[in-house]
């Protein structure tokens, strides 16, 4: 009998797609993942939006083979994948799609897998839909690089990307529209 | 009885298709961003935008209300509620606003303020306001893109000359966050200012026209209006200009239908909002037992 963890079954895809939708609407909100025990958070929220409909990249080389088949999407480029995982103590080293005028949800959405959501040295301030007023959240082991790249992707909005910082755990959003100060 | 379908009814790569959409609809608020809608066991234009937005969001446990013109007791919502409570075994479903985690709706959003734990789903029949103004959708996406609203404010301007007002009386054209012009569905004026700075996530649905876009929380949401002809909500005043109160509640701060009485035959005006109308009546009754 193939055994599967309970990341890949629909009532724990409906919850981390909820958890999913709450981050993203609440920029700076740490929204816990239900993940398999010792693995990545970061592959329970993959496995929660991927299918063969889209492309992801690794650059970092963070999946094991065997996830690949189990999330059925089909590898890509960076500069082309509709997902992109990749660490986040590394600075970014690619150019992510970003969209079209016209079309500016065909850009990709970054899985940025970071040391912690909770404590740690990059201080951020928050502005921007889905915050009343200000967030503030702190991060560990997320290069600062990042934000400066994200600054020249998001600039040209409604053309962006869409970032989701993965801890062990948990999950944390910055779309596009977040306005993000280095405190 | 075996049932012969799956928890929410659409398999789950249909429901990743709208989970995907949704959150990219989150993320560039008023955009309205394409998917494939699949075919519902009801004819499209019968809420199945909204209905597939609820089946890949619900889970276990969790409450819903369905409303039709504010009413949980139309056609509509009796259909889609029969619906959701035969397909996904589990979800509880509520007439009181307070009491839903998800709110589905026609043409309405609740008086009583949502909640920020609370998300609210509108059904929209045409979610593109420009297409009064551009018939080709490839243009329309480049002028959304662009965010050139100058046909659709000189659409606006065309009414104020005519009728000395805009005379547009739902699906009034929302600007969302200083970009994206929305058609909020079919919600009259009274329900747009609640979009503004709503504390609930508001998805919307058009399952024939295959769009699902979005308002998020906190986010601005202004009707299109000018300086000098400022966007205005339903007065409901009386012939002496004094505002009219429900005649079943005496609720006067709610949106109100009309009626014809069919044995006087004079106009009566009562609450749309059936679950708001009642809970004022309740504390009515309520305030009677304690001051007598």
């Amino acid at each position: 009998m193939l055994e599967v963890s309970a990341i890949w079954t629909a009532h724990v895809q409906q919850q981390n797609y909820r958890a999913l939708l709450d981050a993203i609407s609440h920029p700076g909100r740490v929204k816990s993942i239900l993940h398999q025990q010792g693995g990545l958070a970061s592959l329970a929220v993959l496995a929660t939006l991927l299918d063969a409909e889209v492309s992801l990249a690794d650059p970092d080389d963070l999946l094991e083979a065997e996830d690949w088949p189990l999330l059925q999407a089909s590898a890509a480029a960076p500069g082309e994948a509709d997902y992109i995982l990749c660490r986040g103590n590394r600075a970014a080293r690619f150019q992510p799609k970003l969209g079209s005028l016209p079309s500016p949800e065909r850009s990709a959405t970054l899985i940025i897998y970071v040391d912690s959501l909770h404590r740690g040295e990059l201080k951020l301030s928050l502005k921007g839909p889905g915050v009343n007023g200000n967030a503030d959240c702190s991060i560990a082991g997320l290069d600062p690089d990042w934000i400066r790249r994200r600054e020249e992707w998001v600039c040209g909005y409604p053309l962006g990307v869409d970032l989701l910082l993965v801890d062990d755990s948990a999950v944390l959003a910055l779309p596009r529209t977040t306005k993000v100060e280095v405190a | 009885m075996i049932l012969a379908q799956q928890f929410g009814f659409l398999d789950e790569y249909a429901k990743k298709e709208i989970r995907r959409t949704s959150l990219k609809a989150v993320a560039i608020p008023g955009y309205q961003v394409p998917y494939s809608s699949r075919e519902m066991p009801m004819g499209r234009g019968f809420g199945t935008g909204g209905l597939q937005l609820t089946l890949a969001l619900i889970g276990a446990g969790e409450v819903l209300k369905v409303i039709d013109q504010g009413s949980d007791d139309s056609v509509n919502a009796v259909n889609l509620r029969s619906f959701i409570e035969m397909t996904c075994p589990g979800v509880g479903t509520t007439r009181v606003t307070g009491e839903a985690d998800l709110i589905q709706s026609r043409h309405r959003i609740p008086e009583k303020p949502l909640r920020e734990d609370q998300l609210l789903v509108l059904q929209v029949p045409y979610p593109d306001p420009l297409v009064v103004v551009e018939a080709s959708e490839e243009k329309r996406k480049q002028l959304h893109g662009e965010a050139d609203y100058s046909r659709l404010l000189v659409k606006l301007y065309e009414d104020i000359v005519k009728f000395d007002e805009i005379t547009i009386s739902h699906r009034y054209p929302t600007r969302i966050n200083d970009h994206y012009v929305i058609d909020p569905s079919p919600i009259p004026r009274w329900d747009v200012p609640k979009l503004h700075m709503s504390k609930a996530l508001v998805l919307l649905g058009a399952g024939r026209e295959k769009k699902i876009y979005a308002v998020p929380p906190y986010t601005k949401a202004e009707p299109l209006a000018f300086e000098d002809k400022p966007f205005r909500v339903e007065a409901f005043l009386d012939e002496q200009g004094r505002r009219r109160a429900c005649a079943r509640c005496g609720c006067d701060n709610s949106f109100l239908d009309e009626y014809v009485d069919s044995n006087s035959g004079e106009q009566v005006y009562r609450c749309s909002d059936a679950d708001w109308c009642d809970e004022q009546l309740a504390r009515q009754t309520a305030a009677e037992v304690i001051y007598g």
